[in-house]
């Protein structure tokens, strides 16, 4: 019951906060942005507080008196420098960096002030992520790079970023949230297969150039029958052996050219782990300079070489089953 | 709870906690006076240690050896001869712990216990002591302090790159002016507090804070006692009147009754005898016993404030009939505070300096009054038996006794020559004859008790400076007098004064033209302001700067704050005030907001943008207006037709605008163009 609760508060408060920060590529603060909170330096400035003026009252000392009431005043008026700190602060986002699952994806952030202004030890961040502690001094305007930790491949979409400061005093911590519009693209981690020989398989054909699966030219090898299958091609002595139906599989040869293809990879279980294989054969092809193409179930990519050949190859391997994929995104980098 | 998941660079700089130390130094500075010296080292060993820590040529001090050092400490402290439960030990203590602190600060929040306890420090500074000086000092700190406070804030990264030196000077200056500006924006909220806030009596009662010297006059005297004091040209009370001041010669403050004679020394009472058996001189009441006083003449309304001497005898004009503030009767009527004064106190008071004292007198007290060491100076006895037998009365004795001292060699000195141990009455009466007022008041004293006529020995201050500036009277140390009083029949306790006779300048002037002659006046004091007659003005600006501290900040207690809501803005009731603490709190922020510029509406609009703005609603109002589409080229050939007279001033001035837009060279330098727009703007208006 608690709990329920507690997850429906919380997700209000989250609903509430996504209203009040609606993402956009440029964030000044202000007065309807930022919250203020006490710190736990003010809670214990207000026991030495409380300590003065008990010495004050007990002493009958006017000046323990005053000093107590001072920084009571020091407080107050930290909240509004702290304010002041932040407010004026606007957070841009320049662009952002393609990574590999489980690496780190690097964005470009912007923040600038006023120029009569001056703001010092902002802190800029995403929870349990990189911090940049950033000053706008002299130049008021600063560019930094947060990076954030991905773990699966796709589109990346970073939460809100989460920007505060206590200074000057430490007494009073303003604190506000930007959503920023800007994505980065989450390659699979390449990781090759290397108890697999298939893709020898490839490279012993690769005089004859990249296999066309499901030809009819070469046998290539056995595979079980799947429903369309030719006739021809099942084969009997297999199903004479064990009593199930295997198909013979035959390539064409299109070209000389290398193919990566998603389906070929028989002996590998699971989508991710095939895309991963994949991943790691482009980075390869690219290094070795060789020229590939790249077949997935639902897009071919036509073998070409070169470093805009190797992003748009991994770019499809990230995006590979993204229902979005089709429609043309603005590409941040 | 927010800075969860946000593990941030915690550590303090090397700038920082450089600052640390300077707002330490400054906070124990003023504590050398009051506490053991050695507390000192140690905090530049801990501070010496952790900057070499910092600077990478030491280890961070290992547990053992924070513990070792912190047991050497503790058993320093025990050592020290300090009270353990007492102030001082309190204060030691909390300097101890302030002092090993900076051993171990490594992160923000262990520099900001240190800073914490800075300020509590600087709190108990103020009960050693609260003068101006201390104020102003502590001012000081507290804006170091909240300066190390911002440094431990700061981030150390922007001293990298430029010169380091100079980066880490302006740093300073900058940490130091917005410390300082923070700081003194609060003080108006600080007034607002002090002013408002409800002031409540103790909660509980303290020990007084210890290590107070005892100075100004003591409950003993020995001939050379008073001289001594005139040395000193410390402040000893300050006086206000409500209505005129009495004349300078009726000015005797009395503070102290020495009934008891040694043959050397007078005491108030005898030290052999336990005083409560007598009754006579500590028993202590709120009320004046009023059956002893025939008040008589008029009475004299006046506030006293009294400096820190730690005793608790007070100084007035008798008889005293009402006080208000913390001091209650003696017997003999004199004026007591509760506890030794440890720091100053206002009293108001009011006597009636023309009553009668105690006509009637027990036979307790004429005893007391009568005490005369036996056999012990045997010219005197044998003088005031022939001066007694020569006399038809009492009254025409002491006339007799007093005029001897007119009318013989008798010297009002400074410098009285050393009297012996045995026969001192002798050796002055008689021999001598050089003396200072304790020696005219004891010696009358004795002439009296050896007829058999009851009578002591009054001491305290007599006259005072009046500070025209503050009109206040200002009681100096060196105003310290001894004087007598004589019981008769039908008239009571009458003050009689052998020094008059001798030295009447000292009564009706003060102790300086009496000396005028001898030069002895404050004579190891070469520096002393109150020697200085040209800085005799600022002297007295001095005085009233005091006067007017101790008065109105240091004595504002609940009933001064009822007094000064209620003239400043009437009769208080709990809405008004209220009413007024918002008020005031909602300007002061007012105030903040204007003074940060937090309401101002910021400029993101780049300049170029504003100005063709303006021109183009200037152009508007001549009748060429904008489209929302047209291009400013566009636009400028149309206003140029429409307007031939401006023609060349707007195409001047478009083409300044395109420029500063389109070409990033001329925007590197915006001012030339910048300055042609604004003097175009300026022909077309």
């Amino acid at each position: 019951m608690q709990n329920i609760l507690k997850i429906n508060w919380k997700s209000k408060t989250n609903d509430w906060i996504e209203e009040r920060f609606p993402e956009s590529r440029q964030v000044t603060l202000n007065l309807k942005r930022i919250f203020v909170f006490p710190t736990a330096s003010s809670l214990a400035l207000l026991i030495a507080i409380i300590l003065l003026f008990v010495m004050g009252v007990n002493f009958q000392n006017s000046l323990a008196y005053g000093l107590c009431f001072w920084l009571l005043a020091l407080i107050v008026i930290a909240i509004y420098f702290t304010y002041g700190n932040l407010s004026g602060v606007t957070i841009k986002a320049i662009k952002s960096q393609n990574c590999f699952a489980g690496e780190k994806a690097v964005f470009e952030v912007n923040l600038s002030c006023p120029t009569e202004q001056k703001k010092s030890a902002i802190h800029i961040g995403w929870k349990d992520q990189d911090l940049a502690l950033v000053d706008l001094n002299d130049s008021h305007s600063a560019t930094i790079k947060l990076s954030h930790n991905t773990t699966k491949r796709g589109r990346f979409k970073p939460e809100r970023l989460n920007i505060f400061t206590r200074y000057p005093v430490g007494l009073v911590i303003a604190w506000s949230y930007a959503q920023l519009d800007m994505q980065s693209i989450v390659y699979p981690a390449p990781i090759l297969q290397n108890d697999l020989n298939n893709s020898q398989t490839m490279d012993d054909e690769a005089e004859q150039g990249l296999e066309i699966a499901r030809g009819t030219t070469d046998f290539s090898g056995v595979q079980k029958y799947q429903a369309g299958d030719s006739p021809k091609h099942i084969h009997w002595g297999a199903y004479a052996k064990t009593g199930k139906v295997f198909s013979k599989t035959f390539v064409d040869y299109a070209s000389h050219d290398l193919w990566l293809e998603f389906d070929a990879l028989l002996a590998i279980q699971g989508t991710e782990t095939k895309l991963s294989h994949l991943c790691a054969l482009v980075l390869q092809y690219n290094q070795e300079q060789q020229t590939y193409g790249l077949k997935l179930p639902d897009r071919t990519i036509q073998p070409a070489s070169g470093d805009a050949h190797k992003n748009t190859c991994l770019i499809a391997l990230a995006l590979f089953g993204d229902d979005r994929q089709k429609q043309q995104k603005p590409e941040l980098n | 709870m927010f800075t969860k998941g946000f593990p941030q660079d915690r550590l303090i700089t090397y700038s920082g906690m450089l600052w640390l130390l300077a707002a330490q130094v400054v906070v124990m500075l003023p504590f050398l006076f009051y506490l053991p010296i050695w507390l000192f080292p140690i905090l530049f060993f801990s501070a010496g240690w952790r900057i070499r820590v910092m600077l990478g040529k030491a280890e961070q001090p290992g547990i053992m050896i924070k513990i070792i050092m912190g047991i050497l400490g503790l058993a320093a402290l025990k050592f020290s001869g300090i009270p353990i439960v007492s102030l001082e030990m309190t204060a030691s203590f909390l300097m101890l712990g302030f002092a090993y602190k900076s051993l171990e600060v490594i992160d923000r929040r262990d520099g900001m216990v240190v800073v914490l306890t800075g300020f509590i420090l600087i709190g108990v500074l103020f009960l050693y002591s609260q003068s101006i000086v201390i104020a102003l000092y502590s001012f000081i700190s507290v804006v170091v302090l909240t300066g190390a406070m911002i440094a431990i804030q700061q981030s150390g990264k922007q001293h990298s790159n430029q010169n380091s030196r100079q980066n880490t000077q302006s740093k300073i200056f900058s940490n130091l002016r917005l410390s300082s500006s923070m700081l003194l924006l609060c003080l108006p909220l600080m007034i607002l507090f002090f002013l408002f806030a409800p002031r409540f009596q103790p909660f509980w009662t303290v020990p007084n804070a210890g290590g107070h010297a005892k100075t100004g006059i003591s409950d003993s005297m020995s001939p050379g006692d008073i001289a001594n004091l005139s040395q000193s040209d410390g402040l000893a009370f300050t006086v206000s009147f409500d209505n005129e001041r009495p004349k300078q010669r009726d000015l005797y403050w009395r503070g102290l009754v020495l009934q008891h004679f040694d043959g050397v020394t007078w005491t108030q009472e005898d030290p052999e005898t336990p005083p409560r058996q007598l009754g006579t001189n500590t028993s202590f009441t709120f009320k004046q016993p009023k059956s002893q006083i025939k008040q008589q003449g008029e009475a004299v309304n006046y506030k006293v404030i009294y400096q820190k001497t730690g005793r608790p005898w007070m100084f007035a004009l008798n008889p005293v009939v009402d006080i208000k503030g913390p001091a209650g009767f003696t017997s003999d009527f004199r004026v007591m505070a509760k506890t030794d004064i440890i720091e100053p106190v206002l009293v108001k008071l009011t006597s009636y300096p023309d009553s009668l004292k105690e006509l009637n007198l027990d036979e307790t007290t004429r005893l007391v009054n009568l005490q005369l060491p036996e056999s012990e100076n045997p010219k005197s006895r044998l003088l005031a038996e022939q001066l007694f037998s020569a006399s038809a009365s009492k009254e025409e004795y002491i006339q007799r006794v007093m005029n001897r001292f007119r009318e013989q060699q008798y010297f009002y000195t400074l410098r009285p020559p050393l009297l012996g141990e045995k026969d001192t009455i002798d050796g002055f009466l008689i021999d001598s004859q050089k003396g200072f007022c304790a020696h005219y008041a004891g010696s009358f004293v004795f002439m009296m008790r050896a007829v058999g006529i009851p009578a002591r020995v009054v001491a305290g201050y007599q006259g005072g400076e009046w500070n025209q500036k503050g009109e206040f009277l200002a009681v100096h140390q060196f105003d310290a007098h001894a004087w007598t009083e004589v019981w008769l029949e039908g008239q009571g306790w009458q003050r009689f004064d052998p020094t008059a006779m001798v030295a009447p300048q000292r009564i009706e002037q003060n102790l300086e033209a009496a000396m005028q002659q001898e030069g002895s006046f404050l004579e190891g004091k070469v520096l002393s302001l109150n020697k200085m007659k040209w800085l005799n003005g600022l002297r007295q600006q001095l005085d009233s700067l005091q006067y007017g501290w101790q008065r109105f900040v240091l004595n504002f207690d609940s009933e001064t704050q009822q007094n000064f809501l209620k003239n400043l803005f009437g009769e208080m009731s709990i809405q008004k005030t209220m009413l007024v603490v918002g008020g005031l709190f909602g300007s002061i922020t007012l105030l903040w907001v204007g003074f940060l510029g937090l309401a101002k509406k910021q400029n993101i609009e780049a300049p170029e943008h504003r100005l063709y703005r303006r021109f183009c609603d200037l152009l508007a109002k001549k009748g060429v207006k904008r489209e929302i589409a047209q291009t400013p080229e566009a636009y400028s050939q149309l206003a140029a037709s429409q307007l031939p007279i401006f023609a060349e001033v707007i195409n001047e001035f478009t083409h300044s605008y395109s420029t500063l837009c389109y070409n990033p060279a001329a925007a590197a330098e915006p001012r030339i163009h910048l300055d042609k727009m604004k003097s175009v703007l300026k022909q077309i208006k």
